[in-house]
């Protein structure tokens, strides 16, 4: 296998990574933020 | 300080010694890990002097898991963790006399266990026995100073034995490395370069973590569930 | 620190642009290493990676003392956030280690000390993070918490001059010419700018946490 090939799988692997880290984050953070909502709206029904 | 220390490891001694529980199955433990290791190997042959050390160690290190899970799993019923907290002494008497008796019990599994990785690996002592001892004995100054401090973040806990090994082990690594090195020395007999850097790195082990350990074992120990 | 939030994804697009534009700098800019060779630009993204993880961890320290001395939530959060990114970062400096020592070496991994330092903290720093996802009071986990995160980085020096003293085998040295220290230096600089946005994103995410827990709880109260 030649240098740029590895060089290659090198960046893939690095961008891949941090794309899934951030892809994690976003997903927790809509979870979250739906659960948020739906707390304000109930507490807001209960008054 | 000390007369509480010494009272806390007095007790706990008397306590574990006589339920036998807790000692016995750390002993078992590393008894068994060091004859499943002697099955890696074919009859008539030797393990390597390295091989034999690393197994001493990770006998020494799982006993040291289950020793301090036990010591600190003494006043975890019917809530007499408060009866210490509220002890006229600092927090760091109960440190150190979790400490000395952990020290106590675990070199007394380690004298069981150098023997058994001498039968069961086929291992020698060699004339560098005094360098083995030496740093034996700093070692496992470190390794119950870092125990008796994190021993106390599992109580209370479920699994607390598991949690213990994956946040203990790799603080250890410094100290794994240094007593495996110096271990394969006494085995072999043939005292490779480094040996005063190793010692140098245990000391300042010690010193870290028994320093890190007085300042920040209030901390953690306290009456909360 | 909310006041931020809204800044993240502006920085953390900012930098990942910016390091897009840096793989320019690193395959044509750069020149190629007269004894390494081609793979070792893969040394330009590996090298942020890791010292980007190893300021995390450094900030989890600087947090942890901050708050066994505050006792504000605050420092804990933040201390959660970097250590998790921290993580994240270490662990692909490691990964893109392997793929480098793979191609210089032949082998996926030696022992160097750095290579193991990195290893040896991925370790130290995801038990670090399993004790803070444990069931507790808030409080004493943040207290547990702090009380390891200062344990853990003073172990750091430790390992790192172990790691050194068990072998001492070295990737050589690299000289670097002036357009390799540019690239480098660009590198490291646009890795800042997604690791900042990194950081908010992960912070709001533990603030929003709390913020779901304790409004939960005050309503239970307010039912009772």
């Amino acid at each position: 296998m030649n240098s740029y090939e590895w060089i290659l799988y090198a960046g893939i692997a690095v961008w891949s990574g941090l794309g899934l880290y951030l892809a994690l984050l976003a997903h927790k953070q809509a979870g979250l933020s739906r659960r948020i909502k739906q707390l304000a709206r109930l507490m807001e029904d209960e008054r | 300080m000390l007369k509480a220390a010494l009272l806390i490891a007095s007790k706990d001694l008397r306590l574990t010694m006589g339920r036998g529980s807790g000692l016995l199955q750390a002993l078992l433990l590393g008894l068994l890990l060091i004859f499943v290791f002697s099955l890696s190997l074919t009859p008539g042959q030797r393990m390597s002097a390295q091989g034999a050390a690393a197994i001493f160690w990770m006998a020494s290190a799982f006993c040291q898991v289950l020793i301090f899970s036990t010591l600190y799993g003494l006043e975890e019923i019917n809530g007499q963790r408060q009866g210490l907290v509220l002890a006229p002494s600092p927090a760091q008497g109960v440190w150190l006399g979790k400490a000395l008796a952990g020290l106590c019990l675990l070199v007394a599994s380690q004298t069981l266990f150098l023997p058994a990785t001498i039968v069961f690996l086929g291992q020698e002592i060699s004339d560098l026995w005094r360098l083995g001892l030496a740093i034996v004995i700093i070692g496992d100054i470190g390794i119950v100073a870092i125990g008796s401090l994190l021993g106390a973040l599992s109580q209370g806990q479920s699994a607390r034995e598991s949690l213990l090994s994956i946040v203990l082990f790799p603080l250890l690594a410094p100290l794994f490395l240094g007593g495996i090195r110096i271990g394969s020395a006494v085995f072999s007999g043939k005292l490779s370069e480094g040996a005063d850097g190793w010692f140098g790195i245990a000391l300042a082990f010690d010193a870290i973590f028994v320093a890190s350990a007085l300042a920040l074992f209030p901390s953690v120990y306290n009456a909360e569930e | 620190m909310a006041g931020l939030y809204p800044l993240a994804p502006f920085l953390a697009l900012a930098g990942g642009f910016l390091l897009a534009a840096c793989q320019w700098l690193i395959l044509v800019y750069a020149p190629t290493e007269a004894t390494l060779g081609l793979p070792q630009k893969i040394f330009y993204l590996h090298l942020p990676l890791a010292w980007w993880g190893l300021f995390s961890f450094f900030l989890v320290f600087i947090a942890s003392g901050a708050y066994l001395a505050s006792r504000k939530r605050f420092w804990d959060v933040l201390a959660g956030a970097a250590a998790e990114i921290g993580l994240a970062l270490a662990a692909l400096a490691l990964i893109s280690g392997a793929i480098w020592a793979k191609t210089s070496w032949g082998l996926w991994w030696t022992w160097d000390a750095r290579l193991t330092t990195t290893l040896v903290m991925c370790f130290i720093y995801a038990g670090y993070l399993v004790v803070r996802g444990m069931d507790m009071q808030p409080d004493r986990r943040a207290r547990i918490a702090a009380v390891l995160g200062i344990v853990a980085f003073l172990d750091v020096p430790l390992v790192f001059f172990s790691a050194r003293l068990w072998s001492y085998i070295h990737p050589p040295s690299i000289s670097l010419e002036p357009e390799m220290k540019h690239t480098l230096v660009a590198c490291i600089a646009s890795f800042a700018l997604l690791w900042l946005g990194l950081l908010l994103f992960r912070w709001r995410l533990a603030q929003d946490a709390i913020n779901l827990e304790e409004t939960t709880k005050e309503r239970l109260m307010r039912r009772e």
